[in-house]
């Protein structure tokens, strides 16, 4: 091979070097690393790791805390991920006639995505605040029992999830108004010729036709629930009794609380393959049954 | 739903203009509530406006922490790492769309892969990789490894994939360099998905906080969330300073509201684009 030759083969390895080592770095070996560490037994602080094969998966299987962060998890997942979908799909659809000054609600809506989780979940700690908090305030007002929204082990869920869906609604608006907006207006004209009514259309033209947008927005949504962690952080650290451990926070918790390291990092593997499951199967969903244009 | 669309405009508008001020209460709170004084806050029923706004709360607050330290550092590393981004994903996207070798496919399925890992997943042995390369508590460290996106190379590939070949063709019976083409060529024609992404990383950088808390345990390091997180708990503010605690929450929160304001219809524009780089 001439000089030439190998300077020129190399020059697409030196356009991904930048790229592909962080990514080896801080993802793949982090991957392969943590897989290795669940077949260990670790506290962080030893400078042995002793290999104990299966027995910390064995051990997460038969453990009650496991099973029930794992039925947060999947409350946690099906309370965030359908209403944001199915609210920011109405409000998309309410907004999408023309209605004049729309692009200031747009911004209003939209707002609560562009900041901190932090930040919002300390202003919504103190509007769940028990005595004077806004919220109990207004279940006053409308005559209602007061709630221990993060305080009582049967709210506590409920009262992350209103945060986590107030911030992500109005994102999912925008998304399914550009893709209402590019709904081809002729096709709808056409099912008005064939007499369909407002809900036919709307079932057999528009949502064939939104369906990538809705397929993309519960991928994202999904991955988003399961790496839930700054709002429960923030508002209740799990509590109370557990109501809002979720998978990944109980990983956090065994990993940087009680660093058992081995036993954490086989709640992190179950969470990957939770995810990788998830994602083939949604795109394996989407081959079958979305429309792309 | 449908009898609102039917009663046509000044009911959507009723609704929708309740709605937004529904959404948007909770910052009038925060600001409102910042205001107050520590009797007036723990009143009920609570006040709409305080009834004398103690505009001092603000600089109490400011001063009680190094809030201008923890927005600046913020802002730093936020920036650093969009700059970063916008080289390798750039390069890479390059490399993916108008380079030929042999690895591509690999690279490129390496990449794919890495779409399905949650990020937060790999923290704790990400965690364990830094501290090998003695990068923990450092901004090196937390620069380093939020260096790569795979959004970013996601979103770049796709604009990079709508922009002719022959453009690139040309550039080459010019003579001009890879590195000419890309930076000179592609980027211009392609400025919106790169101001896109900038946006976007930027605001999602300044909001980080779970990876920069476990990694940056020195407090001159931290960033503004875990800052903010810690004047929360510690200090005796937990629940004895709510006016104070908003204020904070106030001006970590204000300078995205005002990216926001100024740069809105690029980040609306931004989910035109991440809905079109998601189809591949």
């Amino acid at each position: 091979m001439t000089r030439s030759k190998v300077i020129s083969g190399l020059k697409p390895v030196l356009f991904t070097l930048p790229a592909m080592v962080p990514f080896v770095l801080f993802w793949l070996a982090p991957l392969l690393y943590v897989l290795y560490l669940s077949f260990t037994e670790w506290d962080f602080m030893s400078p042995e790791k002793t290999f104990v094969g299966l027995q910390n998966y064995a051990d997460l299987f038969s453990n009650p805390a496991f099973y029930k962060s794992l039925k947060v998890t999947v409350l946690f997942c099906a309370g965030s991920v359908l209403p944001i979908i199915l609210l920011g799909l109405g409000l998309a659809l309410l907004m999408n006639r023309k209605l004049k000054g729309s692009a200031i609600y747009q911004v209003l809506l939209f707002s609560p995505w562009v900041t901190p989780t932090v930040a919002v979940s300390i202003v919504w700690s103190w509007i769940y605040e028990p005595e004077v908090g806004l919220a109990n305030t207004v279940l006053d007002v409308l005559g209602l029992e007061r709630i221990g929204w993060l305080q009582d082990p049967k709210w506590a869920l409920a009262g992350v999830l209103l945060v986590t869906i107030w911030k992500s609604v109005g994102w999912a608006m925008i998304f399914y108004l550009v893709a209402l907006r590019n709904v081809p207006s002729d096709l709808l004209e056409a099912g008005d010729l064939d007499g369909a009514s407002a809900v036919q259309k709307f079932f057999r033209i528009t949502l064939p036709l939104i369906s990538p947008t809705t397929l993309f927005l519960f991928v994202v949504q999904l991955i988003q629930a399961l790496q839930a962690y700054d709002q429960i952080n923030v508002l209740t650290q799990g509590g109370p009794s557990g109501s809002t451990r979720t998978l990944l926070y109980l990983y956090y918790q065994s990993a940087f609380e009680s660093f058992q390291i081995g036993e954490a990092s086989s709640v992190a593997v179950v969470l990957v393959i939770l995810c990788m499951l998830l994602s083939v199967f949604s795109f394996g969903v989407s081959k079958r049954t979305t429309h792309y244009q | 739903m449908r009898i609102l669309t039917r009663l046509g405009g000044p009911v959507r508008h009723l609704f929708f203009a309740a709605l937004a001020l529904l959404m948007a209460f909770p910052f009038y709170w925060m600001v409102t509530s910042a205001l107050k004084t520590n009797d007036e806050i723990w009143r009920s029923p609570p006040t709409l406006w305080p009834e004398v706004p103690l505009w001092g709360n603000f600089a109490a607050a400011w001063n009680e922490a190094p809030f201008a330290r923890y927005m600046g550092n913020s802002i730093f590393v936020a920036t650093s790492i969009v700059i970063l981004q916008i080289i390798n994903s750039g390069m890479m996207a390059y490399a993916l769309t108008h380079m030929k070798f042999r690895l591509k496919g690999l690279f490129a399925g390496v990449i794919l892969f890495g779409y399905m890992v949650p990020a937060t997943a790999v923290y704790l042995p990400g965690y364990l990789v830094l501290s090998e390369l003695h990068l923990l508590n450092s901004y090196a460290g937390l620069i380093l490894s939020n260096c790569v996106s795979i959004f970013a190379i996601f979103l770049i590939r796709q604009a990079f994939l709508q922009v002719s070949h022959e453009l690139v063709e040309a550039g080459e019976v010019d003579g001009a360099s890879h590195m000419r083409i890309l930076w000179t060529v592609l980027v211009p024609v392609t400025r919106s998905s790169f101001a896109v992404l900038a946006l976007i990383t930027f605001i999602d950088q300044y909001n980080n906080y779970f990876w920069p808390m476990l990694i940056t345990k020195n407090p001159d390091l931290q960033l503004v969330s875990a800052g903010l997180r810690s004047f929360f708990v510690e200090g005796g503010a937990y629940g004895l300073q709510w006016p104070l605690i908003m204020a904070a929450s106030a001006f970590t929160i204000a300078p995205l509201l005002l990216v926001f304001l100024l740069a809105q219809k690029t980040i609306m524009q931004s989910v035109n684009m991440t809905a079109g780089s998601s189809k591949g």
